[in-house]
């Protein structure tokens, strides 16, 4: 089950925050960027929005056979 | 009625009156409408799904898979309540379902007739000819339980969201005795009840806690807990749970209603919601007048009514002689116990209590199994048989059996967040472990019958939450408490049968699953617990398998010849409990189903005859009454007003993004095609934006208004996506660029003056300050000021065709500034005449930005040859795009001018006439022109000229139409520049 | 095994009503995995079984179908039974169209009652901007010969009169687009009766079998590595959809899918009430459709969970935003109370049309990306897929659902989302 703890605000409903899309393989052709997937059951690195809430971008690694939020972390240079 | 005044925990003394299949009856303040019933001598409540079987209640809490009524009059009804825990109120009208005419003559139960054919499986092998359509309706007639509601009135629920540090699910021994432990550790605890009353078993288990009677350590607990500040919950059942989040349902009564719903997010989560009673399946055991044992003694502890007069008792566990005791001191008479054990299963209590028993008259098996009942309508008798042979049985007179096969534990919410389940034989029953962190069950649920064990767990798993809340208070010792020993229970799941008797054995009682279609369904190779669930709808009833689940997994076990830990339950699903929609739509209904956004003229429009419709989130003005019946007519003449003199429309729905800091040129250069940062400060610019993979995503006027600082407008619909688009760029791809990213969409009215006389307007009723900037204002170019104070910025831009303002104001002044222009003489006009202005003018709007046009379809290849490097440019280059059979985007109009052809009507050839080469996008009859013009993408291989057929066979036909040029008014644009 | 199932007949009826136990055998269970076949198919849910019985059948092959875990375990018994073929592109609108037709005849061709209910299929409209993109779909669709209907707020009223004006509905109906063949199918019966065919023709259906790699020589696949031990096979077909993507891995490609959870949900059974089967859309993550089941439950589904999952758990949020919906459409359901939720994984392309192609390997092919439709292409998938694998050369219907699209943009985007599949 995906509890997603915002780095700024904390714990938060899920309807606040909004996948955008699993992050593509750094380097990798604009074609993949766009289109291809990185599927693994165990592994997922995505690009989330506290869209209701701080509007902070986050990546966010989880496991997405059980849910469990591996890692959360803010993007933009400017924040701590 | 009868004339005595029952006395239960629940019962006050006051009646009250209600109706049962149109009978009059009556019952007391706080009975169900089970027990009111029960206790006027009605043993019959409703008909079972398939075989029209007649049927009494069984259980007394939601597991109650028959006795489900229809609450109210039609068209106001609320169908299968639970009759159990529906508490009943004066006047209630209550129906039995699944019957017709009456309950007591149903015609559809000859199906029982056919039950040798309509076994499981039954609806594959048949009605395929002519088609399953052709027999449907009679049998969607037959199917389905209650009554259709055709209307509902209900209160808004009341949705509550809190946090707490200690969250008890059920309030029985284990669960008070875990929230009691945690409150007093200092924990914020909630305690949640299903039951309109705490103390599950306790209410009627002859136990002592603590030195005192159970219910006075109830009493005692719950007092102890409101000091500490614990909230408590009653009727409030769990019903699922999302991210950390349990929800909590309310309902009244029993009946959707005034219900509340909370959503409780607490730090640590005891399970205590208890375990639920299993029957024993043999031959005839739907009979009204079987009923749980345990029900029959709620239903006497709770309401005073004796579940009947003669009784005789079925177990696999000492429990049953401790019930019997109690039933006996009620006035019951005990005929017999059948025990399905042998002596050396027997406790000490129990050994005492049945000797007790055997002495008042009762009749003690032990190896003993009620092989059927019989009676027509409701039990008369049991026959019953020594195991070691069946054959050699016997029968007694009883109007009632009670059964009790044992307790499955609640495991349901402790499987939701992939918890599994261990199978304990003493118990014959599957218990859930490994709970995340965070998260135990306690008593009953945690498989711990007895009352001292539940006690001792209960208060150890509150201990626990409570120290992981962050308490470390004194828990104080654990209760100690003494009841009915441990059951000492032999599980035994059916009593022997014949294939015949198999039919008549039922473990699904809504849905007549018996023995027989289980066997059926190994038959037919469906093995797998999760197979036979769908093939035979075992668990697929109102209490979703509450009530037979655990008995047909075990009886599939043993007809497999294996062993019930292997064979499983099939999965359990959310809710834990039905949830009315109306609940879990929260306060989302109606007109609040979404926010709605309103401009700062709404009130304005609405209150002069606009009529408005949504667009998106937002409320949009189509057209004004008082220019048309209706937005055709209206439209025609608002659009001739502009072209002619001059009109003046709200544009505030227009999106509107502040783009800020030193960085914020090349920011925007790489999100849109063509470049930003040659903009000159004061001028504005028409700009279009890729999607990732090249499409257009959307176009809008991006105004620089310093040096550093741009304001870019997105289409209406599109402006929350836009933001994010922006923001998603600047943190994760550009991340520590020096940009700010502003929503200003409110902080900006926006009225559009149109016309030919808009500048003359706008001179008359703008300060004189204004006269010169306004006279200086070229063609996309803006000034910046105040009107009144506030901010005000004008810039002169066009998407009708004519010379034309939009006026960015703070939303204060903007009712007075729209009510001076139309003082000065322009009108206002919606969003019908905007489309005409636009399509005659061969502007874009949503019907070609789609999401699947390129910027070659939409005719921007300059924009492309000299644009940016931007998003979605590189995906551009494949070669789909480039191909004849892509479409352009041309003019349409008809070949017989005085022809009408819609958006969405698709273009062919002659050649070709089943598939379209190209569609029209938008049209409107223009009145400068007098005939209908419209857009349309089309395949490049027709150019100019081109004649082609013009589909609408869902609307008005076809028609010819020729292809254009994409402006169909004004060409060179000499109007909006002059 | 003792030999087939008999042919299902009111006759047959009577006779096992008359003959005791032993007189149905087991559809599919009690086949033995061998050693080597023709066609090795992975998955045994709908597209799995209806490519093998077509593979068998039509084509002659020795086929066994592996499954994970259960027969028809996956979305064929998870989705909310709804067909229909009102796609709006040519590529599309044939094929699902090739489908409703199959749907038509299938419980007579695969002698077992799948309930093909016509009950019709609207898709509900609230602006005058949806009436002209419904317009266009309903056209093209009329132009291939695909029956469909536009209609307006008062036929709509005639058509469904269940829909009864509500006062205070927030987004008004103007309209529907109306498909009157669309309706439901019994989903399990799909499943079940794909695999008891398919037995019939010779089929090996193995439950509890994993797959776990692809064996390959001289660069091409020689068979599969199961729980079960290898399996050589001339060819392979995977069909698992849901967990595509994991395959594409397996295979060391990342393809343009994502997993997504889709939510469906039924209440407690009531008379009848709904006829059709409703689709509204409305701003703001509002997707409901709604049906009646036969036995008598409102079927509901929306609006993709909102992220990657394998988890099966659906979102309560997402459970709330499709009853707020269905309670938009009829109020008078207020009332009535949501008994079961589940959830199914989807293979979500980046364009939400299918896959069906060659994988890598010039022996391997894939079935998928059905996306949050593919029950109701079952019988064509099938048939088109088999027709690919056994001849290699896809037939004219499939013909569009290349892999390579993607790389050379002819797109398939019915509702010109692009690579999003969660957007609206």
């Amino acid at each position: 089950m995906i509890r997603l703890i915002c780095p700024f605000c904390g714990p938060r409903e899920l309807r606040e925050f909004e996948f955008h899309k699993t992050r593509a393989e750094p380097g990798s052709t604009p074609y993949a960027q766009v289109y291809e997937r990185v599927n693994r059951l165990d592994d997922s690195v995505e690009h989330w929005q506290h869209v209701q809430g701080c509007r902070a971008w986050m990546l966010v690694r989880r496991n997405p056979s059980t849910g469990l939020v591996l890692e959360t972390r803010i993007l933009g240079g400017d924040h701590p | 009625m009868s004339a005595v005044v029952r006395r239960g925990t629940r019962l006050t003394a006051e009646t009250l009156c209600f109706t049962f299949d149109g009978r009059e009856y009556h019952g007391q303040v706080g009975d169900t409408a089970a027990s009111a019933l029960l206790a006027s001598g009605v043993r019959t409540m409703g008909r079972s799904v398939k075989y029209r079987r007649l049927r009494g209640v069984l259980a007394a809490g939601p597991e109650e898979p028959n006795a489900l009524f229809t609450v109210g009059s039609s068209p106001t009804v609320f169908p299968n309540v639970c009759a159990p825990q529906l508490e009943l109120r004066e006047g209630m009208v209550l129906r039995s379902q699944n019957r017709w005419p009456s309950l007591r003559y149903d015609v559809a139960s000859l199906l029982q007739l056919g039950s040798g054919f309509l076994g499981a499986g039954f609806y594959y092998k048949t009605f395929i000819w002519p088609s399953w359509h052709r027999w449907e309706a009679p049998i969607r007639a037959l199917a389905g339980l209650g009554e259709a509601p055709g209307a509902c009135e209900l209160p808004t629920v009341a949705v509550e969201h809190f946090s707490c540090d200690v969250l008890v699910a059920g309030a029985g021994a284990a669960g008070l005795a875990a929230a009691r432990a945690a409150a007093r550790a200092g924990a914020r605890v909630v305690l949640c009840e299903r039951e309109p009353v705490c103390g599950g078993e306790l209410e009627f288990e002859s136990g002592t806690i603590e030195g005192r009677p159970a219910l006075a350590w109830i009493d005692a607990t719950l007092a102890e807990l409101a000091t500490l500040s614990a909230r408590v919950l009653t009727g409030t059942a769990l019903v699922g749970e999302t991210g950390g989040e349990f929800i909590a349902l309310y309902e009244p009564g029993g009946l959707p209603g005034a219900n509340a719903v909370y959503k409780i997010r607490p730090r640590a989560f005891v399970i205590a919601m208890g375990a639920t009673e299993r029957p024993i399946a043999f031959i005839n055991n739907d009979l009204p007048g079987v009923m749980l044992l345990g029900a029959a003694e709620r239903f006497l502890s709770r309401y005073g009514v004796n579940a009947g007069r003669e009784l005789v008792l079925f177990a696999n566990h000492d429990r049953v002689y401790a019930a019997a005791t109690r039933l006996v001191v009620a006035g019951m008479r005990v005929r017999a116990i059948v025990d399905t054990r042998d002596a050396t299963g027997l406790g000490p209590q129990a050994a005492r209590q049945r000797t007790a028993l055997a002495g008042t008259g009762t009749d003690c098996l032990l190896g003993h199994a009620v092989i059927r009942v019989t009676g027509r309508g409701q039990v008369r008798r049991a026959v019953i048989a020594p195991l070691a042979s069946p054959a050699a049985a016997h029968s007694i007179a009883c109007d009632t059996l009670l059964v009790s096969g044992g307790w499955g534990p609640s495991t349901h919410a402790g499987m939701h967040e992939g918890g599994v389940t261990r199978y304990e034989e003493a118990l014959g029953a599957f218990v859930s472990t490994e709970q995340p962190d965070g998260r135990e069950n306690a008593g009953a649920a945690n498989g711990l019958l007895e009352l001292s064990q539940a006690l001792a767990d209960g208060a150890g798993a509150g201990t626990r939450a409570a120290r992981r809340a962050g308490a470390d208070g004194d828990p104080g010792t654990a209760p100690l408490g003494s009841g009915d020993g441990a059951p000492r229970l032999v599980p035994f799941w059916r009593s022997p049968a014949d294939r015949a008797g198999e039919k008549h054995q039922f473990i699904d009682y809504q849905n007549d699953v018996n023995v027989a279609d289980l066997r059926a369904a190994l038959a037919e190779g469906f093995v797998d617990i999760e197979h036979v669930k769908r093939y035979t709808a075992l668990g697929f009833g109102t209490d979703q398998g509450r009530m037979g689940g655990l008995l047909g997994a075990a009886i599939l076990a043993e007809l497999r010849g294996e062993p019930l830990r292997d064979v499983g339950t099939s999965r359990l699903r959310p809710p834990y409990h039905p949830v009315t929609m109306q609940s879990l739509a929260g306060l989302r209904v109606g007109a609040r189903l979404r926010p709605m956004r309103r401009t700062p003229l709404h009130e304005w429009h609405v209150a002069h005859g606009g009529v408005l419709e949504p667009m998106d989130l937002w409320m949009r003005t189509r057209y004004y009454r008082e220019n048309g019946p209706g937005a055709y007519e209206a439209g025609i003449a608002e659009a001739q007003r502009v072209r002619t003199s001059g009109g003046i429309i709200d544009g505030s729905t227009l999106g509107k993004i502040e783009v800020a800091g030193p960085d914020s040129g090349p920011f925007l250069d790489a999100l849109y095609l063509n470049k930003a940062s040659t903009i000159k400060v004061g001028r504005s610019k028409y700009m279009v934006n890729l999607r990732e993979d090249g499409m257009v995503l959307d176009d809008g006027i991006v105004l620089r208004i310093a040096e550093d600082r741009f304001i870019a407008t997105t289409s209406s619909g599109h402006g929350a996506h836009m933001l994010a688009h922006f923001e998603h760029y600047r943190d994760t791809q550009w991340s520590g660029c020096g940009v700010t990213v502003t929503d200003v969409t409110e902080a900006w009215a926006v009225i559009v003056v149109a016309g030919p006389q808009s500048r003359t307007v706008l001179r008359e009723v703008l300060s004189a300050q204004w006269r010169q900037p306004l006279d200086a204002l070229t063609h996309m170019a803006f000034a910046r000021g105040t009107l009144a104070g506030q901010d005000l910025t004008v810039l002169r831009a066009s998407f009708s065709g004519e010379l034309a303002f939009e006026l960015h104001c703070r939303p204060s002044i903007s009712e007075p500034l729209w009510e001076s222009l139309i003082a000065a003489g322009f009108k206002p006009y919606g969003l019908e005449a905007l489309d005409i202005l636009r399509v005659e003018k061969g502007y874009l709007v949503s019907s070609e930005l789609n999401g699947q046009t390129t910027p070659f379809d939409l005719s921007m290849d300059d924009l492309v040859k000299h644009g940016n490097h931007c998003i979605g440019r590189e995906l551009l280059d494949r070669p789909a795009f480039h191909e004849p059979t892509r479409p352009r985007l041309v003019g349409v109009r008809a070949v017989d001018g005085r022809m009408a052809f819609y958006g969405g009507a698709q273009l062919t050839t002659p050649d070709q006439p089943h598939r379209a080469c190209g569609y029209v996008t938008s049209s409107v009859y223009s009145p400068t022109l007098s005939e209908w013009v419209g857009l349309a993408l089309v395949s490049r291989a027709h150019a100019d000229g081109a004649v082609l057929d013009c589909r609408d066979p869902v609307r008005i036909g076809d028609c010819k139409v020729r292809l254009t040029s994409i402006i169909h008014y004004d060409p060179s644009g000499e109007r909006m520049k002059s | 095994m003792k030999g087939p199932s008999p042919r299902y007949s009111a006759l047959a009826l009577l006779r096992a009503r008359f003959a005791g136990g032993g007189f149905w055998r087991p559809l599919w269970t009690g086949r033995r995995l061998q050693g080597a076949y023709d066609v090795v198919v992975v998955g045994a849910g709908g597209h799995g079984l209806a490519t093998a019985f077509h593979l068998a059948r039509d084509h002659g092959l020795k086929v066994a179908v592996l499954e994970k875990r259960l027969v028809g375990y996956g979305n064929v018994g998870r989705n909310t039974t709804i067909v229909r073929s009102n796609y709006l592109l040519p590529e599309n609108h044939y094929f699902y169209e090739d489908s409703l037709r199959r749907w038509e005849t299938l419980s007579k061709d695969l002698n077992y009652n799948v309930m093909y209910s016509p009950r019709g299929v609207a898709d509900l409209l609230l602006s005058d901007g949806d009436m002209i993109d419904a317009a266009r779909r309903g056209n093209a669709m009329r132009l291939a010969g695909i029956d469909c209907e536009l209609m307006d707020r008062a036929a709509l009223d005639r058509f469904c009169p269940e829909l009864v004006a509500s006062r205070d509905r927030r987004f008004p109906i103007v309209g529907a687009l109306v498909q009157r063949r669309g309706g439901s199918v019994r989903h399990d019966a799909v499943a079940w009766g794909y695999a008891r065919a398919a037995t019939a023709l010779g089929v090996d259906i193995i439950e509890d079998c994993d797959v776990t790699g692809v064996r390959t020589a001289a660069g091409i696949a020689t068979g599969v590595e199961t729980s079960r031990g290898y399996v050589q096979a001339n060819r392979i077909v995977f069909a698992t959809a849901g967990h595509t993507g994991v395959i594409g891995t397996m295979l060391d490609m990342t393809l343009p899918i994502e997993t997504h959870l889709l939510q469906a949900m039924v209440t407690e059974p009531i008379k009848p009430l709904l006829n059709t089967v409703l689709v509204y859309v409305h701003p703001a993550h509002g997707e409901t459709y709604v049906l009646q089941s036969d036995k008598g439950g409102l079927v509901m589904g929306g609006h993709l969970d909102g992220f990657p999952s394998y988890t099966r758990d659906g979102q309560w949020t997402r459970m709330e935003d499709v009853v707020q919906g269905a309670i938009a459409l009829l109020p008078q359901v207020a009332g009535v109370k949501i008994v079961r939720q589940w959830a199914g994984t989807n293979d979500m392309t980046m364009d939400g049309s299918p896959i069906i192609d060659r994988l890598r390997y010039d022996n391997v092919f894939v079935n998928a990306g059905w996306c949050y439709g593919g029950f109701k292409t079952i019988p064509a998938s099938g048939a088109a897929c088999a027709q690919l694998v056994a001849s290699g050369t896809a037939p004219d219907l499939i013909k569009a659902y290349k892999l390579s699209r993607f790389e050379t943009g002819h797109l398939l985007d019915e509702r010109g989302g692009g690579p999003f599949p969660v957007r609206l």
